[in-house]
């Protein structure tokens, strides 16, 4: 109920201040300010996600862990059998081949990129300066049949293939609550190379002060979230590369 | 097969961060997550006007179309991807900053290869971040930009080449400079209205020294003229300041087009080939435009100037160099002598050299873009452009249908709207040569008409017999010769299936299929000698047919009525006979606010109404871009103009809709438009659907598919748009509202298909499944929302995702229930990944939003080609349910062993003295699980043998896929399963009763508890 009231408080509040937004950081301070502010964003200590993804016909059951210092993990349930089946130390990337289901580590390039990408927590808007980051309010456009800011971030080149490429994406807020309804980057490698994928973003909904959305998808598959756990407490064992096994 | 989609979607998803009035809704507000779908095809591709590389990263390359936009490509020309969808795609020029050549590129608009059916552009463009996000850098009314030169050393200082208008005078041609980065420009270099720039070309190692070529030229309907008094190469030497002609050593008199070009490596060396009626072809210069000596005439180098006057020199040797032309020259000896390049697709348009390797070469055509290995002599087609040319579509009644189209350049062809794993180069098939226009099927049998230009074969294939016949109407002894306008039109009856019409400046028709032909009308054009240019081309004549003019361009036929047919001519007549061709009315001066001898692009008979038509008119020929679409209800008496402000650019084509009256389509230069209240309002589709013109419309009349045939990127189309019909104010103004559905036919088909590599173009399917399709009065962004489909009893079937956009949403449902639980092994068993089938009948939809919850139902129901009976379902169904059921008390059991394994494991490690006791279950448990599920190997070739659950998961998967009664001897393997599986299930029972019972004894006697183990009814649900 109070999660209700305060998304309606969040909605007029949104309402109210849509016609004086026009720069790109007016509009990244009221995505914070709508969803928990950003002194609350900044204590965000690591996250667990739990949810199922859907792909064709299946329905995994996953957890997603994040940590503010770039460590992450991903478990999932396929077929009876829990299992880590891609994660980050901090130093180390791997992922579980899907022949022999044994722990690889990615290639350097991944890790690399894998590094570059921790500064994203919880988002890549929160201090973007600081980051390093460049942010662009390129327009307005309609997507998803509503209005929104379209607002270009630009972080740290990332290495593909033994090249430097620069690492654009581009987020479609919201004009009437600020909240990002669309993410949109590019495919990179394989036979979709060039194209762009847009991830669709809803269902926010409160947690412990902070929205998260609790439902994204795109066009190859679609997560729905039940849970999210604010400041977990883990295992460290869990991001750590599996030698030997 | 399933498996590397796994790790695809993984990977994925580990690389996500978190993050009471008219209702009148336009473009996506409307369309909501309605989308094209862009089937191609590449094989063919289409033509390239420009091609760009970076100039340190030899991956990068731009491919510059004429009517398809920009591509990209970051794999040194391997494969490309399309980056200007948004804006016009016929373009004149790319050019990458070579300050900041990852990110800053810019785009002129407009083709510049001037022939008959080019498209217009509508300014410059800019990207800084390599192609990603395009700002509009003016020139608006330019039309055509041809070339653009930025200082090595300033990005701020910039020249942009406008050749300006084809059609008309334009005071906006000529040389311009910015020294701010585009934000003001400065007309350095201005001829007349008549005399447009065709290159600048900078110096590499001095920015001040600029070379200007200026061509006078015009296009009409008619004629084209090149060439002229004022079409001359200008120099300055003071960065655009002034400008000084460098014609010494060139021929006297009019000159026409320019092909200019200046040695990378040698910037006094510069060559030019000219047009003119004397001394014609290149010129080569050593002392930097002071001095010019001829070398060469070939033909390949003074070839159609218009349309080929692209030289390139090779950025190490001065002394090769390439020139566009109809095969394309090249040149080892410094333009002395040349050969031809080698074989691709004719008419070279632009040519690059690798910046490392001067042997790999790229080379754009009327047929896409080649790459070379071997310095030009060998070439290999990219086969993933999909910018293929489409004058014309139609559709025929198969299913599924083919569509049928023909190209600029490319033949005629037709092709499926859906194939086994993909619309692929190989399932089309070619139906004439030269230019393809208009391409017919017969409408009852398996006979295909197609044309080449200016109907100089008009061909009857019979595609059994794999036999064609030329049926083309000739001049009778006595009359004047036939005019047929270079894209003739054909029609085929709807009344008469035989009959066939075909119009020069006369309305022909034959009874049998193009046998014998009969005039039914007089000359149905102005007739007007001033526009029967027989000479056209300037100063170099140019007769290919492409200007032959005062003809008759569209016929329709009303389905309502075969004596109504409609005429309209490119000279802006609109004919309309009521008695099959006695009697014939020009209804075009009843027309308000249409200029006079306006093309006639189409028109269309309604099927609503005998009197009512559409007519679409296009004045681009004479240099008016407004958009004119009328409609009458009255056979021509009045006519209503349908345009607003709403709509960019001329209209070609506009298509009825056959069911609701007050919903039209309308194809103009820039895209597709529609209207649902009769033309007050028009929307523009954008969701897959590029910026590009559409020159044909056709509606499937059984699937609803609006089908697009488009001028520079293929075929487009959007599956079924029947819910269009169904939106109305009432249901505007709901919350959500779901349209109404045809029943979903479960379709029983199921093969092989996909032969293509990642390097060719496919065409997606249609897609099978059922549609379940509603709308949102707004889009869903906080709090839940959910979509499942239960059974008429209530019960979930399975969960889906829904669409949450404002507008229409589509969700589809594979037909698919929720999958089995799968007993836990080492490895995964693929069967079970199968979901079983919901069968026919009637199914609740539950969308949830919020605390609301909305309603609807759908129908599923049986292929009505299946030979299945009833009965057979029901033993389908049945087996199916039994092997599911035995798959989750299977999985149920595991987990029971599991359990108990991990509860003794657990105890042992902690109780040295229980190993008696946890010993027995942990051995026994383990021998019964050996022989139910694999414990050891990989899902590879380390794979172990399989037990009950890999037998039993693959039957299982293979009774749930099909839609037959299994075969006896699937139901007897059924039966030795199942006796396994119980013959595990009393093993347990056994264990639980011994060695598990002692175990729970002891652990009780520990103050410990037994194993929690849940019900079935937990685990299942768990």
């Amino acid at each position: 109920m109070s999660a209700l009231k305060s998304i309606l408080v969040a909605m007029i509040l949104a309402i109210s201040t849509s016609f004086y937004a026009q720069t790109a950081d007016e509009i990244i301070d009221n995505y914070f300010e709508n969803t928990g502010g950003k002194e609350n964003w900044q204590k965000l200590e690591g996250i667990t996600m739990k949810g199922v993804m859907k792909m064709q016909n299946m329905e995994i059951p996953f957890e997603q862990v994040m940590m503010k210092d770039g460590r992450q993990a991903t478990t999932i349930e396929l077929q009876g059998n829990k299992m880590v089946w891609a994660a980050y130390d901090g130093e180390t990337s791997w992922s579980r081949n899907q022949m022999t289901m044994e722990a690889e580590k990615s290639d350097n390039e991944a890790t690399e990129n894998m590094k570059k990408q921790s500064k994203d927590w919880p988002s890549p808007f929160l201090n973007y300066k600081e980051k390093g980051y460049t942010v662009e309010l390129i327009g307005n456009e309609t997507v998803d049949g509503t209005d929104t800011f379209k607002i270009k971030v630009t972080k740290d080149p990332i290495m593909v293939n033994g090249q430097s490429q620069p690492n654009i994406s581009h987020y479609y807020f919201d004009t009437e609550n600020f909240v990002p309804i669309i993410v949109e980057e590019q495919i990179n490698e394989g036979p979709m190379k060039g194209q762009k994928i847009k991830m669709s973003i809803s269902d926010y909904q409160e947690v412990e002060g902070l929205y998260f959305p609790f439902s994204q998808s795109s066009d190859f598959q679609s997560m729905d979230f039940k849970e999210f756990v604010l400041n977990p407490e883990l295992e460290e064992t869990l991001f750590t590369f599996p030698e030997g096994k | 097969m399933n498996r590397k989609f796994i790790i695809a979607s993984l990977a994925i998803l580990f690389s996500i961060h978190l993050q009471a009035q008219e209702v009148v809704l336009k473009g996506k507000e409307l369309f909501g997550n309605l989308k094209a779908r862009q089937i191609g095809p590449a094989l063919m591709s289409g033509r390239i006007i420009d091609l760009e590389n970076h100039p340190t990263n030899d991956r990068i390359l731009y491919a510059g179309t004429a009517g398809g936009g920009v591509w990209k490509s970051s794999n040194g020309g391997a494969s490309f991807a399309s980056i200007f969808d948004d804006h016009a795609q016929s373009i004149g020029v790319v050019k990458v900053d070579p300050n900041d050549p990852d990110n800053t590129v810019w785009v002129g608009t407009g083709e510049i290869w001037t022939r008959n059916s080019v498209s217009i552009g509508d300014g410059l463009y800019k990207s800084t971040d390599g192609g990603s996000n395009w700002k509009k850098m003016g020139f608006e009314n330019s039309e055509r930009i041809s070339s653009i030169e930025i200082n090595p050393k300033n990005s701020n200082e910039i020249y942009v080449g406008v050749l300006g208008a084809l059609w008309g005078d334009s005071e906006e041609r000529g040389v311009y400079k910015t020294i701010d980065g585009g934000k003001t420009w400065e007309k350095i270099l201005y001829v007349n209205q008549k005399t447009g720039a065709t290159d600048i070309i900078m110096d590499p190692k001095n920015p001040n020294t600029l070379y200007a070529a200026m061509w006078e030229f015009r296009r009409t309907a008619w004629g084209f003229n090149s060439g002229g008094a004022n079409s001359a190469l200008y120099k300055s030497t003071d960065a655009g300041k002034t400008w000084n002609k460098i014609h010494n050593g060139f021929p006297e008199g009019d000159l026409g087009r320019f092909a200019l070009a200046i040695a990378p490596s040698n910037p006094q060396i510069i060559y030019s080939v000219i047009e003119s009626k004397e001394n014609k072809g290149l010129y080569r210069s050593e002392d930097a435009g002071a001095s010019w000596k001829l070398l060469n005439g070939d033909f390949g180098l003074v070839v159609r100037p218009f349309y080929f006057s692209r030289l390139v020199v090779d950025p190490k040797n001065p002394d090769i160099l390439v020139k566009g032309g109809l095969f394309g020259s090249i040149s080892r000896d410094g333009g002395k002598t040349f050969k031809n390049l080698g074989n691709m697709h004719a008419d070279i348009h632009d040519i690059v050299f690798d910046i490392n390797n001067s042997d790999r070469m790229y080379v754009g055509t009327d047929g896409g873009v080649y790459r070379s290995w071997d310095g030009g002599s060998t070439m290999d087609m990219v086969d993933n452009l999909p910018v293929s040319q489409f004058y014309h579509i139609s559709v025929d009644n198969e299913e599924p249908y083919n569509i049928y189209g023909g190209l600029q350049d490319n033949g005629s062809w037709w092709g499926p709207s859906s194939s086994p794993g993909g619309i692929e180069a190989r399932d089309w098939n070619p139906v004439g040569y030269g230019d393809g226009f208009r391409v017919l099927k017969h409408p009852t049998k398996n006979i295909i008409y197609s044309e080449m230009q200016g109907a100089q074969n008009v061909w009857r294939y019979d595609v059994d017999k794999n036999y064609t016949k030329n049926i083309q109407p000739l001049p009778i002894k006595g009359e004047a010769d036939l005019r047929f306008n270079w894209n003739a039109p054909m029609a085929v009856s709807s009344h008469q299936p035989n009959r066939f019409y075909m119009a020069s400046q006369f309305l022909h028709v034959s009874e049998d299929m193009g046998d014998n032909w009969k005039k039914i009308s007089p000359d149905l054009t102005t007739n007007d000698p001033a526009k029967q240019d027989k000479e056209s081309g300037g100063i170099s004549v140019d007769k290919s047919g492409a200007e032959t003019h005062t003809t008759i361009f569209t016929i329709a036929e009303s389905p309502i009525d075969e004596k109504i047919i409609w005429i309209g001519t490119d000279d802006g007549n609109v004919q309309v006979t009521q008695d099959g061709g006695t009697t014939w009315t020009n209804t075009v001066a009843n027309i308000e606010g249409l200029p006079k001898n306006t093309w006639v692009y189409h028109i269309e008979a309604s099927v609503h109404n005998k009197g009512t038509a559409y007519a679409v008119f296009d004045g681009h020929t004479s240099g008016d871009m407004n958009t004119y679409v009328y409609k009458t209800s009255d056979f021509g008496k009045t006519w209503k103009s349908l345009a607003t402000s709403d709509i960019k650019g001329f209209a070609r084509n506009i298509q009825e809709d056959y069911v609701k009256e007050d919903l039209l389509y309308l194809g103009t230069e820039f895209g597709l438009f529609i209207t649902i209240d009769g033309g007050k309002n028009w929307s523009r589709f954008t969701n897959n659907m590029p910026a590009t013109a559409v020159h044909f419309i056709d509606l499937q009349k059984k699937t609803n598919d609006l089908v697009l045939g488009t001028h520079g990127r293929g075929v487009i189309i959007i599956d079924d748009i029947s819910p269009l019909r169904q939106i109305n104010q009432e249901m505007l103004s709901k919350d959500v509202h779901f349209f109404a559905a045809k029943p979903s036919i479960i379709k029983e088909e199921g093969g092989f298909g996909g032969g293509s590599t990642e390097l060719q173009f496919k065409g997606d399917n249609p897609g099978s499944s059922a549609k379940i399709i509603y709308y949102l009065k707004k889009r869903h962004t906080f709090g839940k929302m959910t979509l499942s489909i239960q059974d008429e009893k209530g019960n979930k079937i399975i969960d889906l995702v829904p669409g949450k956009s404002k507008g229409i949403n589509i969700v589809d449902w594979n037909f698919r229930k929720k999958g089995p639980k799968v007993a836990a092994g080492k490895t995964f068993t693929f069967g079970g990944f199968t979901a079983p089938r919901a069968s026919a009948g009637k199914y609740k939809i539950v969308l949830t939003k919020g605390k609301k919850q909305y309603e609807s139902t759908i129908t599923l129901q049986n292929d009505p080609t299946s030979i299945i009976t009833e009965k057979e379902r029901i033993s389908h169904k049945n087996a199916t349910q039994e092997l599911f059921n035995d798959m989750e008390d299977l999985a149920y059991l595991v987990y029971k062993i599991d359990e108990n394994i991990k509860k003794a494991e657990a105890l042992n490690k902690k109780d040295p003295a229980s190993q008696k006791v946890t010993s027995a279950v942990i051995k026994e448990l383990n021998a019964l699980k050996e022989t139910l599920v694999v414990t050891t190997g990989d899902n590879y070739v380390a794979e172990a043998e399989p037990q009950l659950r890999e037998k039993l998961s693959k039957l299982y998967g293979e009774v749930a896929n099909q839609f037959e009664k299994p075969s006896f001897a699937k139901l007897e393997n059924k039966e030795v399963l199942e006796t396994r599986l119980n013959e595990g299930k009393a093993t347990y029972e056994k264990i639980n009763g011994k060695q598990i019972a002692k175990l729970n004894k002891y652990l009780t006697k520990a103050g410990d508890t037994p194993a929690q183990i849940l019900t079935k009814q937990e685990f299942l649900s768990k």
